[in-house]
């Protein structure tokens, strides 16, 4: 045996791939341990534009996540909604407010098994409210490679809601959807992961607002979205940065980019810091008119209404529908204390324009939308 | 889901050894620790000396004479034996056991040059040679010995056999090298004292592992001291002289042959451990001949 | 439109590509951290999911599964 030169990284490199070739013994062990836990979150939302606080909401959730019998893991979540407030009746018209108040409750439960090489959860979501009950079901898998660096992702998933507005526009409405899914997540360095997922989400059944005026939407919806996420740590700051981009499109004719930014810096004492940006824009849904109103009736009447336009043709003065641009801008703070419990507080500012609309113009004339976002949670670990 | 973690001690390799491991009850524990005391059991049986049967005595008897078949086992630990030869640059030598017959660390006598001569034409792992699944030792009275990383070897297979029935929590210690299987079952890493070189019931430090191997090479584990110098029973190849450098080197790997290897070769290098240490990418913790520490830890979570 | 076929061709190529050096298992205590995870606070996830569900037209794009509201 020739007593070679090596360099450092060779020689570490060479002494670990040679003591790996002894006969029966490994690195690592083939699944990390799996731990339970507890959390507890509560939300409080408020959203307004000028002159009008818009929808306040209240939320507290419960989610637990337990091993089961060694190979098995289930997880429930229960969630229920205050929401009350304005919302305009069309576009961002305040005189058009239609106050509402109305309570959702919403719960699922899913069940995981784990294999060598993969895991394969099934799940089933159940929401309700006064007007609008929502059930789901969905099937996920996961698959690794024999090193672990790479696994794949699969889903599909379906939803049955059931719509009955108080305004009694409609009785006994139905929207069904039915989702796919496939993604890739790949270890890149010792510092740095990426995520690539694709879904696809086909819908039928009744899409209008029936709270908003002259809202006639398509009785289908085929929705995509590509999504790449990114996350790298720091070396020098041990921090991580978080980076997401999702292109979304779909048969409303709606193009969305979202980039988000999250960097999380853990500090002394278990404390983490985390702030964030997210921008996104979307384009108008082609069937969405700006308000400008019909020429003889004025406002909400769309253009052409006086004319004996097609009273079955699709609009929709939804400002959610309308194309803009927006930014979030939040801060979270974390506390670990032990090694059981964690503590942590986010604030978010989200604020929607028309003129923010990215690459092309925005949707005119409505107000911006401004909202506040205020977390609690706290998380128990055993 | 937070177990119990019982306690398995026992008696191999010359040392005092323990298996410490969570599982859901004591029956369960027992029969798993069994299991994994066997393998270790085996292992030394396998590769021991002093039993005539033994691959490694059957290879020694026939030096000098005739090659010996070996099986996968063997074959790959010579194999990596082969390795550590070449990354250590020849200091680490499995055929330096014959030197043992110089030095015997029960009677605080050292052996002279003439002694020692006879013996060192004899430490030539070059020579030897393995061929279609054969070694030979092509001298007689050549010896071979896994002893600078037997112990580890066998701590990594015992590990190896209780991570694959399920053991997630726990570790294997074969005289003070260990192989972690898990952290504690509540997630916390296990505390572990690296023993003070001058004091055996003395800590030089603490360090939190929960996953990897933690490996020491001492020279405290078979010494005597002499006018006031210390000799140890790491032997240097080329001079047959024990090294002085270091009183211990602690090494944290993911796989204790690995580590094992790593701290024996340092112990070797004498005043180079800390290049090789450095190259090797390994946290370490070494205490030199004046009782100073230094230490380098790699961000992951092995240790804190 | 084109970037929508370009944009995947490419991330998946670079994903598929990209990491040719193998990562060992004990290198990645970093990827352990939970902020390297993509997983999150489960609860935190969904808040910001159903925000965005109910003020914006894009949705999704995590996951499948989670259901509807008749958010206003």
């Amino acid at each position: 045996m020739t007593i070679s030169k090596q360099t450092p990284q060779e020689l570490a490199a060479s002494l670990l791939a040679a003591a790996l070739l002894l006969p029966g013994v490994q690195a690592h062990a083939d699944e990390p341990p799996r731990n339970g836990s507890i959390s507890l979150r509560y939300l409080d939302y408020a959203d307004r534009q000028p002159g009008l606080d818009r929808i306040h909401a209240h939320s507290p959730s419960v989610s637990v996540t337990a091993p089961v019998a060694g190979d098995w893991s289930v997880e429930g979540t229960l969630t229920a909604d205050d929401v009350s407030g304005a919302s305009p009746r069309y576009h961002t018209a305040i005189s058009g407010a239609s106050h509402m108040e109305d309570e959702r409750k919403a719960g699922d439960f899913a069940v995981t098994r784990y294999f060598r090489r993969g895991t394969l959860t099934a799940g089933a979501a159940y929401s309700t409210e006064h007007d609008y009950v929502s059930r789901a079901l969905s099937l996920n898998g996961t698959l690794s490679s024999e090193d672990n660096n790479t696994t794949w992702a699969f889903g599909l998933a379906g939803s049955r809601d059931s719509i009955n507005p108080v305004n009694n526009v409609v009785v006994d409405e139905h929207k069904r959807t039915v989702s796919v899914l496939a993604g890739v997540t790949r270890v890149l360095t010792p510092n740095d992961i990426a995520q690539l997922t694709l879904t696809r989400t086909n819908g039928s059944g009744y899409y209008n607002d029936p709270y908003k005026l002259f809202d006639n939407r398509p009785r289908s919806r085929r929705e995509n979205t590509v999504l790449l996420r990114w996350n790298h740590y720091v070396d020098a700051t041990g921090g991580t940065t978080r980076l997401g981009y999702r292109y979304y499109s779909d048969s409303f004719r709606i193009r969305a980019h979202t980039l988000s930014g999250e960097y999380v810096q853990p500090l002394a004492n278990g404390w983490t810091i985390a702030p964030e940006l997210r921008l996104y824009t979307q384009s108008a849904a082609w069937f969405y008119y700006d308000p400008v109103y019909d020429a003889t009736l004025g406002a909400p009447f769309p253009p052409g209404f006086s004319n004996g336009a097609d009273p079955n043709r699709l609009s929709s003065p939804d400002q959610r529908l309308s194309g803009f641009g927006a930014v979030t801008v939040g801060l979270k703070v974390a506390r670990e204390i032990g090694k059981l419990w964690t503590v942590d507080v986010k604030v978010e500012e989200y604020e929607q324009r028309g003129s923010w609309r990215l690459f092309h113009d925005g949707s005119p004339g409505l107000a911006p939308l401004r909202a506040r976002v205020l977390q609690v949670g706290l998380t128990r670990r055993w | 889901m937070v177990d119990a973690v019982d306690r398995f001690p026992f008696e191999a390799m010359a040392s005092r050894c323990e298996i410490r491991l969570a599982a859901p009850n004591a029956r369960t524990a027992e029969g798993l620790a069994q299991a994994a005391i066997a393998e270790v059991r085996r292992i030394e049986r396998s590769y021991s000396r002093y039993r005539a049967d033994s691959i490694v005595s059957r290879i020694n008897a026939a030096a000098g004479r005739h090659r010996v078949e070996c099986d996968d086992e063997t074959w790959q630990l010579l194999a990596y034996a082969d390795h550590l030869y070449g990354a250590s640059g020849g200091l680490f030598d499995i055929t330096s056991g014959v030197l043992r017959r110089a030095w015997d660390f029960r009677k605080p006598r050292v052996p002279g040059p003439d002694e020692l001569a006879p013996l060192l034409a004899l430490v030539d792992w070059a020579a030897v040679r393995r061929e279609d699944g054969a070694v030979f030792l092509p001298r007689a009275g050549m010896e071979i010995d896994f002893g600078g990383f037997g112990k580890e070897y066998a701590a990594d297979r015992a590990c190896a056999l209780l991570q694959q029935r399920g053991v997630r929590h726990g570790y294997v210690n074969l005289g003070g090298d260990m192989r972690f299987i898990g952290p504690q079952p509540d997630g916390r890493p296990w505390s572990i004292g690296i023993q003070d070189p001058r004091k055996p019931d003395g800590i030089a430090a603490s360090i939190a592992v929960s996953q990897g191997a933690l490996t020491t090479s001492g020279d405290y584990e078979r010494c005597f001291d002499l006018d006031g110098k210390r000799y140890c029973h790491v032997l240097n190849p080329r001079t047959g002289m024990p090294v002085s450098h270091w009183r211990s080197v602690s090494v944290l790997a993911p796989l204790a042959a690995l580590g094992g290897s790593v701290s024996t070769i340092a112990m070797l290098k004498e005043a180079d451990a800390l290049a090789f240490l450095e190259a090797s990418g390994l946290a370490y913790f070494v205490i030199d001949s004046a009782g100073n520490a230094h230490h380098h830890s790699i961000s992951g979570d092995y240790a804190s | 439109m084109k970037v929508r076929i370009f944009f995947p061709l490419i991330a998946s190529a670079l994903l598929a590509q990209a990491g040719c050096t193998t990562v060992q298992p004990w290198e990645k205590g970093k990827l352990a951290k939970p902020e390297m995870t993509f997983g999150g606070d489960r609860l935190e996830t969904r808040y910001a999911d159903h925000i965005y569900t109910s003020r914006e037209a894009a949705a999704g794009g995590a996951g499948v599964g989670g259901g509807g509201c008749g958010c206003n």
